[in-house]
């Protein structure tokens, strides 16, 4: 049954490609090799097994994708499209957007998105943070906002409801906080980074009212940024060990691997801890939208064309075609049939009965719920990199005990604030 | 007469020219941007003097940056030394021919090693976690040792992979230069009743001199280069405890800020700092 179902599935890809391709390879006629540079991503490795069929659709033309861990590919990425540009396509995230746009660094996407691939598809808050000064620069291979993931085992055992506001989660992860039988409350993001510790601090500082600027004049440093800080390093102490210079990976790897009762983390986390072969916890856990007042963090993260590399229109087609086929329907399809759920960005997709089928109701209304609660918790600006990767490395120091006054470290932040906005006019 | 006057500069021009193209350019070009206020996302840039290099004596993490450096630099080169000159001397005088041999080729696996897969290596080695180098701590204690977050180990923690790496391959190279002095100076040494580290101390390793500073040279320069081992394994943290000048250059070059005549103006300074203390050393050293 289960084969039937692929090869229809493949029948079904295969005719909707065929009928893509008929209309869009009159127009393209790409030969040339379209290079990429991306962080790993199940999706993008996916594609590689389908080169056949790109070549097909683009008149001959093949890819080569260059992977680099996050915080390396945006410093490639930076350094590549001011300087050489190298690459006809860059893998670019909300943080960086509108440097890389403002920068002259990525053409307009809607220019040379083929319309039968229905770019309004896109979950529409992925499509917000793709956007930048009106115009859509990249289309999304991941995004969405931040669940709360508990086990519900652990929670059971102690008599603890899931929490729903933050002092509830508190009370829980320090009473789950168990070391001597290697269980933690919580695991946090530590490593500097705007899209690191910073990420995970945002949604206090946002929840408590915060904000970044008012116009150009920096308003960060008030008491809403003094609470989140102090809340974050008190939560902190029942964070499990590795984390205090960890990032995703490691509060990820904590949680599947079975030491951490309760985690808020970006909504791939729940594809990852509900997957057998990733996660020992799959059969314990429980997920929720962030407690109250918590935002979610919203994000995307996608492919956007490369202007120096792509120096005539044709060859901005042909990085535009290949944009639009690796976040194809099909495509997509393929990557809900492989289980990779933090690659699915379409509605068409997530509302679909294959996807309910797969993961279930519960999982779809959680998304549903934590969408009303996810924010844009940066600053959207081209110097947001610069200030969040500033305050990234004052958090860890906070975080690691290097410096202990709070509110010494904002006095700091507002100074290079003021500075970045300066410079920056 | 003539053809010998010139001989050596057929022999020099070309090798000149190459480091002119490779070395002079970008140093010259380092130095001209670093009078200029250039970033990555502006394609212009105008003549700011000597601003940049009158920022980073204010700037608190370019002096904390000096300071790791030079920490780095005699934390590294000191215990690779001895390191190199203890066990080169150990494996000399207590292990037979045939053994020695089998251990040099061990002892050369770590440096053979690229830089980064011995990072990663390590970094997963001492995860609080999952490492196996953490876990008999965890096992007896029964807490986990976090030593890369740790500001107080972490640097220590970096060093000594990097002396995992240098000191024994020096070892060898040390157990060689050994196994190439005369051994007439040792029987006379001896036959005046000295003791085995009197030998070693007043006899071999004056011998040595010469080689024995080269090869403290060749560690400096490498580990003023240190930059990938130290970004995979911590990236400078935490917070900025591992933060060497060339990773701080690197940061806002091409990370942070993208500030890139600020980041020059590092690297001009370092340029000085090095060429100097070097030639100090050297002219000291009087090999």
């Amino acid at each position: 049954m289960k084969d039937l179902k692929a090869l229809v599935s493949s029948i079904a890809i295969a005719c909707a490609l065929a009928s893509s391709a008929s209309s869009i390879a009159a127009a393209a006629q790409c030969t040339d090799t379209i290079r990429v540079i991306a962080q790993p991503r199940d999706g993008l490795t996916l594609l590689e097994n389908y080169k056949d069929e790109f070549a097909k659709l683009s008149g001959g033309a093949d890819f080569q994708i260059d992977y680099l861990n996050e915080n390396d590919r945006r410093a490639k990425t930076k350094a590549d499209a001011s300087t050489i540009g190298k690459y006809n396509v860059y893998y670019i995230d909300e943080a960086n957007v509108a440097l890389f746009a403002k920068s002259g660094w990525v053409a307009p996407l809607a220019d040379y998105y083929p319309a039968d691939y229905d770019y309004a598809d896109f979950d529409p808050g992925r499509q917000k943070v793709a956007t930048y000064d009106g115009k859509v620069w990249f289309a999304p291979l991941t995004g969405g906002g931040d669940l709360m993931v508990y086990r519900k085992d652990l929670l059971e055992a102690a008599g603890i409801k899931p929490p729903t506001t933050l002092d509830e989660y508190v009370a829980a992860i320090k009473a789950l906080h168990q070391p001597d039988k290697g269980i933690y409350g919580t695991a946090l993001r530590g490593q500097r980074g705007s899209g690191a510790n910073v990420w995970r601090w945002m949604p206090y500082f946002k929840g408590f009212g915060g904000n970044w600027f008012d116009g150009d004049k920096p308003v960060f440093d008030g008491d809403a940024a003094v609470k989140a800080t102090e809340t974050y390093l008190e939560i902190f102490k029942y964070s499990a060990p590795g984390s205090q210079t960890g990032g995703w990976d490691e509060a990820v790897g904590a949680f599947t691997s079975g030491q951490v009762a309760l985690l808020i983390e970006s909504t791939p986390l729940v594809g990852m801890a509900l997957d057998p072969k990733a996660s020992q916890v799959a059969d314990k856990i429980g997920y929720l939208p962030p407690p109250t007042p918590l935002t979610g963090g919203g994000y995307g993260h996608g492919l956007a064309i490369g202007t120096k590399a792509n120096k005539t229109e044709e060859a901005k087609q042909c990085a535009g075609l290949f944009i639009a086929w690796a976040t194809s329907k099909e495509n997509e399809q393929r990557r809900l049939d492989e289980g990779q759920f933090s690659e699915l960005n379409r509605t068409s997709v997530m509302t679909s009965p294959k996807f309910a089928e797969r993961y279930g109701p519960d999982l779809g209304q959680a998304l549903a719920d934590t969408g009303k609660v996810t924010a844009v918790n940066f600053w959207q600006n081209a110097s947001w990199p610069d200030l969040g990767d500033r305050w990234g490395i004052i958090l860890e120091e906070l975080i690691t005990g290097t410096r202990t006054d709070v509110k010494e470290g904002l006095d700091e932040l507002n100074g290079f604030a003021t500075d970045l906005v300066a410079r920056s006019q | 007469m003539k053809n010998k006057s010139t001989l050596p500069w057929v022999f020099l021009t070309p090798a000149m020219v190459v480091l002119a193209v490779l070395a002079l350019v970008p140093t010259v070009c380092a130095i001209v941007i670093s009078f200029e206020d250039r970033e990555l996302s502006r394609p212009d840039g105008n003549f700011v003097g000597f601003d940049n290099y009158l920022a980073l004596f204010s700037d608190r993490r370019f002096v904390n940056a000096i300071t790791v450096s030079l920490s780095w630099e005699v934390i590294t080169v000191g215990f690779t030394m001895l390191i190199a000159v203890g066990l080169g001397i150990l494996l000399f005088e207590c292990v037979s021919p045939r053994t020695r041999k089998i251990l040099a080729l061990l002892f050369i696996v770590p440096v053979v090693l690229p830089r980064v897969s011995a990072a990663f290596v390590w970094k997963f080695a001492f995860h609080p976690l999952y490492g196996i180098a953490t876990y008999p701590y965890k096992a007896i204690t029964g807490q986990p040792l976090d030593l890369l977050s740790n500001p107080l180990t972490a640097l220590g923690t970096v060093a000594l992979v990097d002396v995992w790496q240098w000191g024994l391959f020096f070892s060898v190279i040390v157990l060689k230069l050994l196994e190439t002095l005369p051994p007439q100076p040792f029987e006379a040494a001896r036959l005046d009743h000295a003791r085995t580290w009197e030998v070693y101390t007043y006899v071999a390793l004056p011998m040595l001199k010469a080689p024995l500073i080269s090869l403290a040279f060749v560690k400096m320069i490498e580990s003023l280069r240190a930059f990938d081992l130290i970004y995979v394994m911590t990236r400078g943290g935490p917070g900025i405890s591992t933060e060497t000048l060339d990773m701080y250059a690197f940061s806002q070059g091409f990370i942070e800020s993208g500030r890139i005549s600020y980041a020059s103006g590092m690297a001009v300074l370092m340029m000085i700092a090095t060429s100097l203390a070097f030639t100090v050393i050297w002219k000291r050293a009087k090999i």
